[in-house]
């Protein structure tokens, strides 16, 4: 069986204050995956992330996405940060924000176009927020802020999406138009790698996995990774129903 | 109420100068609020005052672009040293920049007592000193007004051409980092804007009152709308009228410093603008009560 690694991650070791929170990872992402990481609090999976997207410092390792480093790829690859890193108070609408995932396209000074405005409302359209488009971000709820997120993600025409904890205080519905949109993007060939919290619904929503501790217990695809060995080893026994 | 200062050279320069530097001011500080950084203008404003007298005392006159030289070294030893505080201790900024700040226009007033009476500048008119904490229409000169524009024009020009940049660095830096869209750089392009409002406006305003032209307006435009650009105009259109006002003030009633007539015109607007405003108290109140009604 051969399959693409899609992003390569060697020897990544990464500190908070002078105090390791990553020892020394390697990390394989399958291309077409849709790749959950996961872990107890405090395990390091947003450092991680931040570690390979080059957002945050490392102390030594090596990262290679679509075979190259991750500055010649930026416009391939979607972030998705943790919707409470932003300020909801900033005086703007969906759209607009939206809008700002054809930036990397534009690059400095340019202004967006009409092309890219109708990418834009294309991408609201697709995770059914097309009526909030002219919505104060304000007023919009946790799971609404969490589809405009996305719906920019969307904007960016990216390969691979990066997403920490997209399914984090959204309703019941908004968690399925995330699902979907993740195993639809999958049938277009991209790649998604998320940081999950819910051991209960993993083996549903994703089909490759990489168990995390400050280092990597385990990765590969879900039915041979999720195990109860490999949970207890990352201090997950208790969570599983 | 006396018209006719309205048309008289003095008045005019000081009234155009305001008007240019608070707007240029309102649309910076706009951003520096938003980004949630207002107390960092603030800082410098205050922590430029010992500049200004340490100009004075080399160059032994007080030369509005030797002093200007002062401020700005001074404001950047200041943030310099808040920075570098920030990242070598586990202190909070507030805590931080209260301190620097504080110790910086200490050592302004130390050293402007120093000097008075010290027979070594007896001889050098030092009244103009005093201006610098709280401002004076009454000294301004042409060339202070010129030294405004060569500051505005490209702050203006540098916002103009980086908005996209700014509101993406204002609302998402991760983001804006993931897309190659370095923060730093926003952030050094954002104090040196900030750096060159306080530095011109310290001989209008005065150095404790300098940030209320970075803050203040910008409240105000949040009151009023909820879309970046107009903010932005809005807050520049909030600081040249309230410049306006506390510059006519100012001219008419002798004693009366600029700056503070300024900020109290401004600070009338603000607050009324927090009641009424379309964002503010009492539109929010009708708001929620719609929403529990509808709910």
């Amino acid at each position: 069986m051969s399959q693409n690694i899609i992003v390569k991650v060697e020897d990544l070791t990464m500190a908070y204050n002078e105090k390791p929170v990553l020892w020394d990872n390697d990390v394989d992402i399958v291309e077409n995956s849709r790749t959950a990481i996961i872990g107890p609090n405090g395990a390091g999976k947003s450092t991680l992330v931040k570690g390979i997207l080059g957002l945050q410092k490392t102390l030594s390792g090596y990262v290679e996405v679509m075979g190259q480093p991750v500055k010649q790829v930026q416009k391939k690859i979607a972030y998705i940060p943790q919707s409470n890193s932003v300020n909801w108070d900033f005086p703007t609408t969906a759209l607009d924000v939206v809008l700002m995932g054809r930036y990397v396209h534009l690059g400095w000074i340019k202004r967006p176009r009409k092309k890219d405005l109708e990418k834009a409302e294309q991408a609201l359209q697709k995770i059914g927020m097309q009526d909030y488009k002219n919505r104060q971000i304000s007023q919009l709820s946790g799971g609404q802020r969490q589809r405009v997120f996305i719906a920019r993600a969307i904007a960016q025409d990216a390969e691979i999406y990066f997403m920490d904890e997209p399914l984090a205080g959204v309703d019941k519905n908004t968690e399925k138009v995330i699902i979907d949109f993740l195993k639809k993007s999958q049938s277009q060939g991209k790649t998604s790698i998320v940081i999950h919290h819910d051991l209960n619904t993993l083996a549903e929503y994703f089909d490759h996995l990489v168990i995390l501790n400050k280092k990597i217990i385990d990765q590969g695809p879900m039915q041979t990774t999720l195990t109860k060995e490999n949970l207890a080893q990352a201090n997950l026994g208790g969570w599983l129903r | 109420m006396d018209l006719s200062i309205l048309t008289s050279y003095t008045f005019l320069v000081v009234c155009f100068g305001t008007m240019i530097l608070a707007s240029v001011a309102g649309m910076i500080g706009a951003v520096t609020v938003l980004k949630g950084q207002s107390l960092i203008g603030d800082a410098i404003g205050h922590s430029s005052y010992p500049g200004v007298i340490i100009a004075f005392m080399i160059g032994m006159a007080l030369d509005p672009v030797l002093l200007l030289i002062g401020a700005t070294l001074s404001g950047t030893l200041a943030f310099v040293l808040v920075q570098f505080i920030d990242v070598n201790s586990k202190l909070n900024l507030d805590a931080i920049l209260a301190t620097v700040l504080s110790a910086f226009f200490g050592l302004g007033m130390v050293l402007k007592s120093y000097i008075q009476g010290h027979p070594i500048y007896v001889k050098v008119p030092q009244g103009g000193l005093q201006n610098y904490i709280f401002g004076q229409a009454a000294f301004i000169r042409l060339v202070d007004v010129q030294l405004i524009f060569v500051v505005a024009i490209p702050s203006i020009f540098l916002l103009i051409l980086f908005y996209k940049e700014f509101k993406l660095f204002v609302f998402d830096e991760i983001y804006a980092k993931s897309i190659g869209l370095s923060p730093s750089m926003m952030y050094i392009i954002m104090v040196l804007m900030i750096m060159g409002v306080i530095a011109t406006g310290l001989k209008f305003v005065g150095a404790i009152l300098i940030s209320s032209f970075l803050i203040v307006p910008a409240i105000t435009a949040m009151q009023w709308s909820n879309r970046f650009n107009r903010v932005l105009l809005i807050a520049a259109g909030v600081g040249s009228f309230s410049s306006f006002i506390g510059t006519y003030l100012s001219s008419v009633y002798a004693g009366m410093s600029t700056g503070p007539s300024i900020i109290l015109a401004m600070s009338c607007i603000a607050f009324l603008s927090m009641i009424i405003g379309p964002h503010g108290l009492i539109a929010s109140k009708i708001r929620r009560r719609e929403f529990l009604a509808d709910n």
